[in-house]
């Protein structure tokens, strides 16, 4: 006997309005290294995934990443075979944004520039126009930004209350908690979704208003200018230096290594950005910060920042920095 | 009477809903995947046909609300109203210290029950999810609480407590529960009813294996030792979970793969057992299908759990001086015929004689399975959590 199958609504007891779904399909707009975080993690958290990128090649460089990902997590006993499996199906890599269509929530993350170090902001306002013109109006479009960015993405958009900023950290993989960022025109109704939207894929998060760094970014630049300085002086080796702030201050990468996970090509653009915003000369990137930035000495991505890494990300030991 | 009975899991709800009266089945189902994406009520009615209902059900409560909505339906419902529910009955988990039988809900229960939470902390948040749904749903419907710990809390400390600095029992309430009392107490109960005798006359060792398994040996009617300890890892080679293990070697592994509490706990309870040691699966027919084809791993699976069932009964036999009656329940318990002969085996000199023949004939249903004249009654009673969580409901209502 074939089973009946039906769709459930009708059966509720309260008559209440339960066709309304929530997440039921996630955006994601470019997929390098935050895109993939995103992506890997909305997807184990069971919910489909669609991504959006500029070639085949990057699409399945984006899905090989990911694979990756979750086959070390099955290496170190966090996942089964099985449930990687059935991570990986849920995942859609595409090259036409008409396939966000049915989303109820894009987050854009399109790359860096290689060459500044930030990103275009024309192009992202053009990607915010796209989905807005693709996408259902109550749809939450969220930017995984650490600048002053949302409202002036948002503010071209005719439904403006939907734009949201997403920060996750992404210097290792416990650092389960995001910024959730509200613009000018953020409603709460949407903030609501989103804190849903932390619970669902896991993570603790905390609410800042939109600013230059956040609290994140801007408590660790200042340290890292410091640790710069301090090498500078000579005081303690680059080594000692993290081996103190992971020992005494229970800080499990140190502060080096931290910059390197996060490249060095980003945070000098966001140093030089809070200086022209809040003025404080502590925020001006150390000379150190800079010479490595102009020798593209970016960190873990390129194999040498404040430390080696091997081909396969694994530490060598601290870079020649004189 | 019509009873429901709720078994609300991490990311389920299983049902079903009894006429008391009549001991009949009204209707059964479950929603899976709650929470997550592509969640469905899935319910057989009473002709057999299976009907699946697709929809996004983010919570317990809702989950709850379309399980009582589809049995009020015209189409697929058996009652009219919600008041023809006289009780819920809901499956908690771990009633700690606090329960050693089942209770009818109250502020002061749900209160413990939450206390409960601390040792629990994956089972009981959904039972009190259940609860709570149904008291918003259903308003002065009378709850009760049946507990898969509760029949063990008969056993004596000697055996729940572990060799460890007594302080940290103390502290966290550290011992030995024991899970699956439900099943061992309705099995231990029916065998007697079907050979005849007093609930307090016979010695008996109840088998409930399956995906996860325990064996609890039963004196004077009542659970003496049980092989699952504080978590349901301890005891028995399961599916995927390790069973017993030197905890030196959780300590050693922790240390060479760098892993945390979160990553030990997922390698004991997923990828271990029968699932670990072969590399094939945990499923019994996946794993029986391998060892046909000469898989040497698989093999090897089978006969660790095996040898751990064998080994638990040899040891409850003599905590409880010898035995009278040996269950078999549970998945695997019930229906395979391989294992069953195997942990029997040479266990003669015990009393425990197999009778192949019955053994081979008997799948899923009840039935005696020792050879005529021995010593030991090995019976097959196929379990229902259910109807006990039914039935205590309605023993508690009539008190």
């Amino acid at each position: 006997m074939p089973e009946i199958i039906e769709p459930i609504e009708s059966f509720s007891l309260s008559r209440k309005q339960h066709e309304k779904k929530l997440f039921s399909k996630i955006g994601v707009v470019g997929c390098g290294r935050d895109g993939q975080n995103i992506v890997g993690l909305t997807a184990s958290a069971g919910l489909e995934v669609v991504f959006v990128e500029i070639s085949e090649e990057k699409i399945q460089t984006a899905l090989n990443n990911i694979s990756k990902n979750l086959e070390t997590k099955v290496e170190n006993w966090g996942l089964t075979v099985s449930e990687k499996r059935s991570i990986m199906s849920r995942i859609t890599g595409t090259l036409n944004y008409n396939d966000l269509k049915d989303c109820d929530f894009v987050i854009e993350c399109i790359r860096y520039d290689d060459e500044t170090g930030e990103r275009n902001i024309l192009l992202r306002k053009e990607v915010f126009k796209q989905m807005e013109d693709i996408l259902a109006p109550d749809a939450v479009i969220a930017t995984n930004a650490t600048t002053v960015i949302i409202s002036e993405l948002a503010s071209d958009l005719v439904h403006k209350d939907r734009c949201i900023s997403l920060h996750f950290l992404v210097t290792q993989p416990e650092a389960r908690i995001i910024e959730i960022v509200k613009g000018l025109y953020t409603s709460d109704e949407v903030f609501e979704k989103m804190k849903l939207f932390c619970k669902l894929i896991k993570h603790d998060y905390i609410s800042v208003h939109e600013s230059n760094g956040l609290v994140s970014l801007r408590i660790f630049v200042t340290m890292l200018n410091e640790a710069c300085q301090m090498l500078m002086e000579n005081i303690a080796s680059l080594e000692d230096i993290d081996k103190l702030l992971q020992v005494g201050y229970g800080y499990r990468l140190g502060v080096f290594r931290s910059a390197d996970i996060l490249g060095i090509e980003k945070m000098v653009p966001l140093m030089h950005n809070m200086f022209d915003e809040y003025g404080d000369k502590k925020y001006k990137p150390s000379p150190l910060l800079l010479r490595l930035f102009r020798a593209k000495h970016f960190g873990l991505s390129t194999r040498k920042g404040f430390y080696l890494y091997d081909e396969d990300g694994k530490l060598l030991g601290p870079a020649p920095l004189v | 009477m019509n009873i429901l009975v709720l078994n609300c899991g991490s990311s389920s709800v299983k049902y079903k809903l009894f006429n008391m009266e009549e001991k009949k089945v009204m209707a059964q189902g479950g929603v899976e995947k709650v929470g997550l994406k592509g969640s469905f009520l899935k319910l057989t009615l009473e002709d057999g046909q299976k009907v699946v209902l697709e929809g996004e059900i983010l919570e317990h409560q809702t989950a709850i609300e379309y399980i009582l909505g589809v049995l009020t339906s015209e189409k697929y419902g058996c009652i009219k109203s919600l008041e023809e529910i006289n009780a819920v009955g809901h499956r908690v988990v771990h009633g700690g210290e606090k329960f050693n039988s089942s209770v009818l809900i109250t502020e002061d229960v749900l209160h413990k029950i939450e206390e409960c939470i601390e040792i629990a902390p994956l089972h009981n948040p959904p039972n009190l999810s259940g609860i709570n749904a149904i008291t918003e749903l259903i308003p002065g419907v009378p709850q009760v609480a049946v507990f898969d710990t509760a029949f063990h809390q008969t056993m004596p400390d000697y055996a729940y407590m572990y060799g460890i600095p007594y302080s940290l029992y103390q502290k966290y309430a550290i011992r030995r529960y024991g899970f699956h009392g439900t099943s061992h107490r309705y099995v231990s109960h029916r065998v007697c009813e079907i050979l005849g005798i007093p609930y307090e006359s016979p010695r008996m060792i109840t088998c409930h294996i399956g995906n996860g398994g325990s064996i609890t040996a039963i004196k004077d009617g009542k659970s003496v030792d049980t092989s699952m300890g504080f978590t349901p890892v301890e005891g028995l080679l399961m599916g995927t979970r390790s069973g017993d293990v030197d905890a030196g070697v959780v300590s050693f592994i922790m240390d060479k793969e760098m892993i945390g509490s979160a990553g030990i706990s997922t390698l004991l309870n997923k990828h271990s057992g029968v699932m670990g040691v072969s590399g094939v699966s945990s499923d019994m027919r996946e794993l029986s299908a391998a060892i046909e084809k000469g898989n040497e791993r698989a093999k090897l699976a089978l006969r660790m759990y095996n040898y751990r069932i064998k080994k638990y009964i040899g040891s409850y036999m003599a905590a409880l001086g010898g035995v009278d009656i040996l269950v078999f329940t549970g998945g695997v318990g019930e229906n395979n015929t391989v294992v069953r002969s195997e942990v029997c085996k040479d266990l003669e000199f015990m009393g425990i004689e197999l009778d192949e023949e019955k053994n081979a004939q008997t799948r899923g249903e009840e039935a005696v399975i020792s050879s005529e004249n021995a010593k030991v009654k090995i019976v097959v009673v196929p379990t229902d959590e259910e109807f006990m969580i039914a039935s205590d409901t309605m023993e508690q209502l009539q008190k």
